[in-house]
Protein backbone atom coordinates (compact mmCIF):
# COMPACT_ATOMS: atom_id res chain seq x y z
CA UNK A 1 0.00 0.00 0.00
CA UNK A 2 3.04 2.49 0.68
CA UNK A 3 4.36 1.28 -2.35
CA UNK A 4 0.87 2.70 -4.59
CA UNK A 5 0.96 5.63 -2.31
CA UNK A 6 4.51 6.48 -3.70
CA UNK A 7 3.31 5.58 -6.93
CA UNK A 8 0.30 7.06 -7.28
CA UNK A 9 1.85 10.48 -6.70
CA UNK A 10 2.33 11.24 -2.84
CA UNK A 11 3.01 14.88 -3.38
CA UNK A 12 -0.66 15.27 -5.09
CA UNK A 13 -2.08 14.35 -1.96
CA UNK A 14 -1.00 16.55 0.09
CA UNK A 15 -1.19 19.46 -2.83
CA UNK A 16 -5.19 19.68 -2.59
CA UNK A 17 -4.76 22.20 0.57
CA UNK A 18 -3.40 24.92 -2.26
CA UNK A 19 -1.42 26.98 -0.02
CA UNK A 20 2.59 26.24 -0.68
CA UNK A 21 3.34 29.32 1.19
CA UNK A 22 2.24 28.67 4.45
CA UNK A 23 4.04 25.60 3.69
CA UNK A 24 7.13 26.77 3.01
CA UNK A 25 6.90 29.26 6.29
CA UNK A 26 6.46 26.16 8.04
CA UNK A 27 10.19 25.41 9.12
CA UNK A 28 11.68 22.07 11.08
CA UNK A 29 12.04 23.88 14.09
CA UNK A 30 8.56 25.09 14.51
CA UNK A 31 7.13 21.82 14.30
CA UNK A 32 9.00 20.38 16.45
CA UNK A 33 7.84 22.92 18.88
CA UNK A 34 4.75 22.09 17.79
CA UNK A 35 4.40 18.77 17.94
CA UNK A 36 5.92 18.85 21.90
CA UNK A 37 2.96 21.64 22.49
CA UNK A 38 0.31 18.93 21.09
CA UNK A 39 1.66 16.02 22.86
CA UNK A 40 1.69 18.45 26.60
CA UNK A 41 -1.99 19.34 25.58
CA UNK A 42 -3.22 15.91 24.73
CA UNK A 43 -2.27 13.49 27.30
CA UNK A 44 -4.27 10.29 25.12
CA UNK A 45 -1.56 11.39 21.91
CA UNK A 46 0.88 8.37 21.52
CA UNK A 47 2.40 9.86 18.41
CA UNK A 48 2.23 12.47 15.74
CA UNK A 49 3.48 14.20 13.00
CA UNK A 50 3.31 17.43 11.28
CA UNK A 51 4.15 16.81 7.42
CA UNK A 52 3.98 19.87 4.52
CA UNK A 53 2.29 20.27 1.24
CA UNK A 54 4.50 18.07 -0.10
CA UNK A 55 4.40 15.51 1.93
CA UNK A 56 7.67 15.56 3.68
CA UNK A 57 8.02 15.06 7.41
CA UNK A 58 8.68 18.06 9.46
CA UNK A 59 8.30 16.99 12.60
CA UNK A 60 7.24 13.23 13.74
CA UNK A 61 7.71 11.88 17.40
CA UNK A 62 9.49 8.30 15.73
CA UNK A 63 10.89 7.37 12.53
CA UNK A 64 9.98 10.24 10.31
CA UNK A 65 10.21 8.52 7.29
CA UNK A 66 7.99 6.06 7.94
CA UNK A 67 5.60 8.32 9.35
CA UNK A 68 5.33 9.79 6.10
CA UNK A 69 4.98 6.89 4.14
CA UNK A 70 2.09 5.35 6.20
CA UNK A 71 0.42 9.12 6.33
CA UNK A 72 0.50 8.98 2.74
CA UNK A 73 -0.66 5.70 2.72
CA UNK A 74 -3.61 7.25 4.90
CA UNK A 75 -4.44 10.17 2.57
CA UNK A 76 -4.49 7.99 -0.52
CA UNK A 77 -6.69 5.36 0.84
CA UNK A 78 -9.34 8.04 1.93
CA UNK A 79 -8.99 10.30 -1.03
CA UNK A 80 -9.62 6.92 -3.41
CA UNK A 81 -13.36 7.36 -1.37
CA UNK A 82 -14.59 10.19 -3.27
CA UNK A 83 -13.58 12.55 -6.07
CA UNK A 84 -13.31 15.30 -3.16
CA UNK A 85 -10.16 15.76 -1.32
CA UNK A 86 -10.84 14.69 2.65
CA UNK A 87 -9.84 17.19 5.05
CA UNK A 88 -10.09 14.93 8.26
CA UNK A 89 -9.87 11.33 8.93
CA UNK A 90 -10.89 9.55 12.16
CA UNK A 91 -10.31 5.59 12.49
CA UNK A 92 -11.18 4.25 15.89
CA UNK A 93 -9.91 0.16 16.57
CA UNK A 94 -9.50 -1.52 19.26
CA UNK A 95 -5.93 -0.75 19.45
CA UNK A 96 -6.33 2.76 19.31
CA UNK A 97 -7.43 5.90 17.15
CA UNK A 98 -6.04 7.58 15.04
CA UNK A 99 -6.65 11.01 13.41
CA UNK A 100 -5.82 13.08 10.18
CA UNK A 101 -6.12 16.66 9.19
CA UNK A 102 -5.12 19.07 6.40
CA UNK A 103 -5.02 22.52 7.06
CA UNK A 104 -3.78 25.55 5.81
CA UNK A 105 -1.24 23.27 3.35
CA UNK A 106 0.07 21.48 6.17
CA UNK A 107 -1.09 17.68 7.58
CA UNK A 108 -0.91 16.26 10.86
CA UNK A 109 -1.48 12.80 11.81
CA UNK A 110 -2.37 11.89 15.65
CA UNK A 111 -2.27 8.27 16.78
CA UNK A 112 -4.40 8.28 20.55
CA UNK A 113 -5.82 6.04 23.18
CA UNK A 114 -9.32 4.81 22.50
CA UNK A 115 -11.76 7.20 23.39
CA UNK A 116 -10.05 9.61 22.92
CA UNK A 117 -12.36 13.09 22.31
CA UNK A 118 -12.56 13.48 18.59
CA UNK A 119 -13.73 16.96 18.75
CA UNK A 120 -10.56 18.01 21.13
CA UNK A 121 -8.19 16.30 19.12
CA UNK A 122 -9.19 17.67 16.33
CA UNK A 123 -9.47 21.36 17.43
CA UNK A 124 -5.71 21.55 18.67
CA UNK A 125 -4.38 19.70 15.43
CA UNK A 126 -5.90 22.13 13.60
CA UNK A 127 -4.76 25.08 16.23
CA UNK A 128 -1.46 23.54 15.85
CA UNK A 129 -1.42 23.70 12.13
CA UNK A 130 -3.06 27.23 11.78
CA UNK A 131 0.08 28.74 14.14
CA UNK A 132 2.12 26.67 12.54
CA UNK A 133 1.11 27.94 8.58
CA UNK A 134 1.24 31.84 10.18
CA UNK A 135 4.89 31.93 10.17
CA UNK A 136 8.31 30.64 12.59
CA UNK A 137 6.66 32.67 15.17
CA UNK A 138 4.55 30.08 16.16
CA UNK A 139 5.09 27.63 19.20
CA UNK B 1 -38.81 23.74 54.21
CA UNK B 2 -37.11 24.28 51.10
CA UNK B 3 -33.86 22.57 50.80
CA UNK B 4 -30.38 25.26 50.65
CA UNK B 5 -29.85 26.70 47.36
CA UNK B 6 -26.10 25.38 47.32
CA UNK B 7 -27.93 21.99 48.27
CA UNK B 8 -29.83 22.45 44.69
CA UNK B 9 -26.50 23.78 42.82
CA UNK B 10 -24.69 20.64 44.24
CA UNK B 11 -27.53 17.88 43.28
CA UNK B 12 -27.70 19.40 39.93
CA UNK B 13 -23.93 18.99 39.33
CA UNK B 14 -24.13 15.33 40.73
CA UNK B 15 -26.71 13.90 38.27
CA UNK B 16 -25.06 15.81 34.96
CA UNK B 17 -21.97 14.33 36.30
CA UNK B 18 -23.72 11.04 37.13
CA UNK B 19 -24.99 11.17 33.03
CA UNK B 20 -21.64 11.72 31.80
CA UNK B 21 -20.39 8.90 33.45
CA UNK B 22 -23.27 6.58 32.13
CA UNK B 23 -22.58 7.92 28.78
CA UNK B 24 -18.78 6.78 28.49
CA UNK B 25 -19.40 3.23 30.30
CA UNK B 26 -21.93 2.55 27.50
CA UNK B 27 -19.89 4.72 24.64
CA UNK B 28 -16.84 2.12 25.90
CA UNK B 29 -19.32 -0.98 25.74
CA UNK B 30 -21.02 -0.39 22.73
CA UNK B 31 -17.86 1.31 20.47
CA UNK B 32 -16.93 -0.41 17.27
CA UNK B 33 -14.12 0.03 15.13
CA UNK B 34 -14.85 2.67 12.59
CA UNK B 35 -13.40 4.75 9.84
CA UNK B 36 -14.77 8.21 9.46
CA UNK B 37 -13.79 10.34 6.85
CA UNK B 38 -14.93 14.45 7.05
CA UNK B 39 -15.17 16.58 3.75
CA UNK B 40 -15.59 20.47 3.10
CA UNK B 41 -18.65 21.71 5.00
CA UNK B 42 -18.68 19.40 7.28
CA UNK B 43 -20.02 16.41 5.82
CA UNK B 44 -18.82 12.67 7.19
CA UNK B 45 -19.09 9.71 5.52
CA UNK B 46 -18.50 6.47 7.38
CA UNK B 47 -17.04 3.38 5.80
CA UNK B 48 -17.39 -0.25 6.89
CA UNK B 49 -14.79 -2.73 7.45
CA UNK B 50 -15.64 -4.97 5.28
CA UNK B 51 -15.70 -2.21 2.34
CA UNK B 52 -12.77 -1.74 -0.04
CA UNK B 53 -11.74 1.75 1.37
CA UNK B 54 -12.94 1.26 4.72
CA UNK B 55 -10.41 -2.12 5.31
CA UNK B 56 -7.65 -0.07 3.37
CA UNK B 57 -8.18 2.68 5.83
CA UNK B 58 -8.05 0.28 8.98
CA UNK B 59 -4.97 -1.42 7.45
CA UNK B 60 -3.48 2.31 7.19
CA UNK B 61 -4.58 2.99 10.31
CA UNK B 62 -3.15 0.16 12.15
CA UNK B 63 0.13 0.84 10.55
CA UNK B 64 0.36 4.34 12.39
CA UNK B 65 -1.07 3.00 15.50
CA UNK B 66 1.95 0.43 15.30
CA UNK B 67 4.19 2.89 14.76
CA UNK B 68 3.41 4.88 17.44
CA UNK B 69 3.35 2.59 19.72
CA UNK B 70 2.01 2.25 23.29
CA UNK B 71 2.37 5.33 25.36
CA UNK B 72 4.59 5.01 28.04
CA UNK B 73 3.11 4.74 31.52
CA UNK B 74 3.93 7.94 34.01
Amino acid sequence: MIQEARASGTSAIFTHVPDDETSARASGDSAESALAFLAEMSPDLRGAAILDGDGAVLAASGEPERWGDDAAALFAAADRAEAEPVEQIHVGTEQGEVFALRHAGLAAVAVTERFALASLTFFDMRMLLRDLAGGPSAP
Amino acid sequence: MPPKPHRVLLDRVSGYADEAAAYMRRRRAFRRPFARLYYGGGRGEDHAADAEVGGELFVAAGRLIELAGQKPKS
